[in-house]
């Protein structure tokens, strides 16, 4: 319906570049000093550019470390738990990395607010332990180079941070679920992707009927991947499994918050790039969450021989279980993370390029590239991107958490899907009986279209054995927040008929 | 090998790959699906009730030419009920919008709904030929698209319609969901998923097409031999859309349900209320009587700053407080004719332009 033309690109049609600052060449602080860097038309020196950042970087995580949000920023910080880094080896990551170490690990004097005087509670250590954890995807294309030594050294340059790896395979290992939850029966479970349903199926029964192909995590791993339906959902499918793998690691080491290395620039993709996978219920999440885990997942298995660090947070009480998911980059730029780390001399690993041919079908890849390009004619859009979407909120109420991704789920979803696009002419097939057992109902939009929708293009060859078995293993997250029928306990029975029952019959 | 099975009957040969869903599909199908699509779209939000009077927005184009077709058939099909008309805007565009009137002349003589073409030249008294050759082609866009739909507004009155439908598909309104997060234009983000919003004077505005492809609207012309023009404007340099438009087609190539998926997107989230409370409240125009959301509509204000050779007043601030500082429009300035949808109901509180 609309006019335009993307191939127009005559001179009067673009929009006039402006120049790169608005009056003057000398800092906008301090006012003395010709300027070092060009923010969005503002000058600073390098001088006064560490203050600027540290202070964004405090006034994005400060207002959230204590358990009540609002508490007034003047009292002291006392987070409930720990803190854990996400480390990706990426710009944003390392620059966090830096920053939480001079901040809250060596207390570098020249981070600290100058107000206050030195006596004032937040120039004390605010986190018991800090650990950093560092996901390596490395094992699931061949290829690929294993960077954990390398990530490892460079965590240890950070004296008084906790190193912590683990591999993108774990998410369907049963023995690291065990290092973080109490050793219980965890369903493992499989799912046919071939269907718009999921159906599901228990891992054990569909592993005897055929060979042991995916009796390894990283077999299991390989099958799941090379099951997906488009060359996109690998890399979506690969943030969601090394956010739950953080997610969970922050309960094994106790801590309350998590902290990621989105910047701005970052923030800004993953919130478009989230809008085109249908994930605009959760637009907030994507800035800012705080996850509760589910009952069963309160009774965090400290296993005895991690740690003795562990057993002292331990010691500390119980604590209400959440983890709280804050970006502290999120109102600073790429450019000024990459002049952070070239005048600080901080080394950063870099993000490796994936292997596999699908790299150009990726949706988060085409956003990424799109942002950067547009940011060059309109500066101001990151910034515009990340503003806007703080102004909306989801619609109604959640219909609890995605088994998946943990994130809130809306309701009405496959109702929604069969109305607007109709694959059958028999209305009673477009939504089978809910007694099935299904994992359809238990995601959110943005996974089960991960799962299950198509392209016309072949699905990414991964350059992994493809699978010859129809179900395919599910992480472990998944296994124990679907709600298989289990047969009922006379103690669940009695629970909840409780309340009807006379005293002498309950007692007998 | 034999010929691959509709997946939607299993008797028919499948011959094309539906882009929605990516199913194989015979061609009866594909039309049974799409109309039973819209159809649903149109039953789902209650779009219209029997006997309503309807204007189909008729440019000739794809879109509209579909769209007259398939009001025409579910009308028939399902006794909606509904007196359809055709109201098409001429912009003023030589070589453009005259050859895809044409069109829509033939949809009169086909469907036999009467048919209402409104010029901007009758309206404002300007062509967009006449207003590109004062502005030139930058933001010339603004102008045609604020008069546009204006236009259609006033035209619908005149034609005593009570719904307005528009071609709008789902590639416009994933596009446009994306561009109003990019642009941060909070208010239209609020409402470009909405399926029927309020125009002028009760005149309510629908897009029966916005779970539609676009791919699946140029089928289904291509299937049932609907003639239409494809000519892009001529004067089309929206270069933010068109980057918009080019980035969502690369997400449509890595995966075919990122249109509807965006559009899932925009219907799930709602402008904050708190935010809602800082947006300005609607009001009336007080030269023309329009619905805006200043003193002066934005028509009026484009108008206004083409008749005192400044137009682009409306557009950035600065020329506009250079107008303001050059003293009040003559009184003699162009009103534009206010249509009232029913001249019995609105005799008495239709605000009038002044005198």
């Amino acid at each position: 319906m609309s006019c335009g033309n993307p191939t127009a690109a005559e001179g009067e049609t673009l929009m006039p570049r402006r120049k790169k600052y608005d009056k003057t060449k000398y800092c906008l602080r301090c006012k003395e000093t010709l300027g070092n860097i060009v923010i969005r038309h503002a000058v600073y020196c390098k001088d006064c550019f560490f203050p600027l950042i540290t202070h964004k970087f405090r006034r994005a995580l400060e207002p959230s470390v204590n358990s009540k949000p609002d508490v007034s920023r003047r009292t002291a910080l006392r987070p409930d738990g720990n803190l854990l880094v996400g480390f990706s080896g990426g710009l944003g990551s390392t620059v966090l990395l830096d920053l939480v170490h001079r901040c809250y690990v060596s207390m570098d004097e020249s981070t600290m607010p100058a107000d206050g005087g030195k006596q004032h509670p937040r120039h004390e250590k605010v986190w018991k332990r800090v650990t950093v954890c560092y996901v390596e995807i490395c094992d699931a294309f061949p290829g690929m180079r294993d960077r954990t030594s390398y990530v490892r050294q460079l965590a240890a340059k950070h004296e008084g941070i906790d190193f912590l790896p683990l591999r993108i395979q774990d998410a369907f290992d049963p023995e690291w679920w065990e290092t973080v939850h109490a050793p219980r029966d965890a369903p493992g479970l499989a799912v046919n992707m071939s269907s718009e349903e999921l159906r599901l199926s228990s891992l054990a029964s569909s592993s005897s009927s055929s060979s042991s192909s995916s009796s390894t995590p990283l077999q299991a791993l390989h099958t799941y991947f090379s099951s997906l339906p488009t060359a996109t959902a690998v890399p979506t499918t690969i943030e969601t499994l090394i956010r739950l793998l953080l997610l969970h690691t922050a309960l094994r080491t106790g801590s309350s918050h998590l902290v990621l290395g989105t910047s701005l620039t970052s923030l800004a993709v993953s919130l478009i790039s989230g809008v085109s996978q249908g994930r605009g219920y959760n637009l907030k999440e994507e800035m800012q969450e705080e996850w509760v885990p589910d009952a069963e997942d309160t009774s965090v298995y400290r296993a005895p021989s991690h740690q003795a660090k562990d057993k002292k947070v331990a010691a500390n009480g119980p604590r209400k279980k959440y983890v709280r998911v804050v970006r502290p980059l999120r109102d600073v730029g790429r450019k000024e993370c990459a002049l952070w780390a070239w005048w600080r001399d901080a080394d950063v690993v870099g993000n490796e390029r994936w292997p596999w041919s699908g790299a150009k079908q990726d949706i988060g890849a085409l956003t990424r590239e799109f942002i950067t390009g547009l940011e060059k004619d309109y500066p101001s859009t990151v910034s515009a991107i990340v503003r806007t979407c703080t102004k909306v909120e989801p619609k109604g109420q959640p219909a609890g958490l995605c088994v998946m991704c943990a994130r809130p789920v809306q309701e009405g979803i496959r109702e929604w899907k069969s109305r607007i696009s109709i694959r059958s002419r028999n209305d009673s097939q477009d939504i089978p009986p809910s007694t099935s057992a299904s994992l359809t109902p238990c995601l959110c939009y943005a996974c089960h279209t991960t799962m299950t929708s198509r392209s016309s293009r072949p699905a990414p060859a991964l350059g992994l054995m493809a699978s010859d078995r129809p179900t395919v293993p599910l992480p472990m997250w998944v296994g124990s927040g679907v709600p298989l029928p289990t047969r009922m306990s006379e103690q669940r029975m009695r629970d909840a008929v409780h309340e009807f029952m006379l005293d002498d019959v309950t007692d007998t | 090998m034999p010929p691959r099975l509709c997946s939607l009957c299993n008797d028919a040969r499948a011959i094309l790959k539906r882009p929605k869903t990516g199913q194989q599909i015979c061609k009866e199908c594909f039309f049974w699906v799409f109309e039973t699509e819209v159809h649903s779209t149109i039953t789902e939000a209650q779009l219209f009730k029997p006997g309503d009077r309807v204007a189909i927005g008729a440019s000739g184009g794809k879109d509209s030419t579909v769209l007259a077709h398939v009001m025409k058939t579910l009308n028939d099909r399902y006794q909606y009920g509904l007196e359809l008309f055709l109201l098409s805007i001429d912009e003023g565009i030589t070589g453009y919008r005259d050859d895809s009137l044409e069109t829509v002349k033939r949809n009169q003589q086909q469907y036999g709904m009467p048919l209402k073409i409104l010029s901007y030249d009758e309206l404002y008294g300007w062509t967009m030929d006449a207003i590109v050759s004062q502005i030139g082609k930058k933001n010339n866009c603004t102008f045609c698209g604020v008069f546009r739909r204006q236009a259609l507004d006033r035209g619908a009155a005149s034609l005593h319609v009570d719904h307005i439908v528009t071609g709008h598909n789902a590639d416009d309104i994933a596009e446009t969901v994306l561009m109003n997060i990019m642009r941060g234009d909070i208010a239209r983000l609020g409402r470009c998923t909405l399926i029927c919003t309020q125009g002028e004077d009760t005149i309510r505005r629908s897009k029966p097409f916005k779970y539609a492809y676009e791919k699946e609207i140029v089928m289904y012309a291509y299937f049932k031999k609907l003639d239409y023009f494809s000519t892009e404007c001529i004067y089309s340099p929206d270069a933010y859309r068109g980057h918009a438009r080019a980035f969502l087609k690369d997400l449509e190539a890595a995966r075919p349900s990122v249109i509807i998926d965006i559009i899932h997107s925009g219907e799930t989230f709602e402008v904050k209320e708190e935010v809602k409370a800082t947006q300005k409240a609607q009001q009336t125009c007080k030269r023309c009587g329009y619905m805006s959301s200043n003193e002066l509509c934005k028509a009026c204000t484009l108008l206004e700053g083409l008749e005192r050779g400044m137009a682009t007043a409306a557009i950035t601030e600065r020329a506009r407080k250079k107008l303001d500082a050059e003293g009040p429009a003559l009184e003699s300035i162009r009103t534009i004719p206010f249509f009232q949808q029913s001249p019995e109901a609105h005799s008495t509180d239709a605000p009038k332009p002044p005198t």
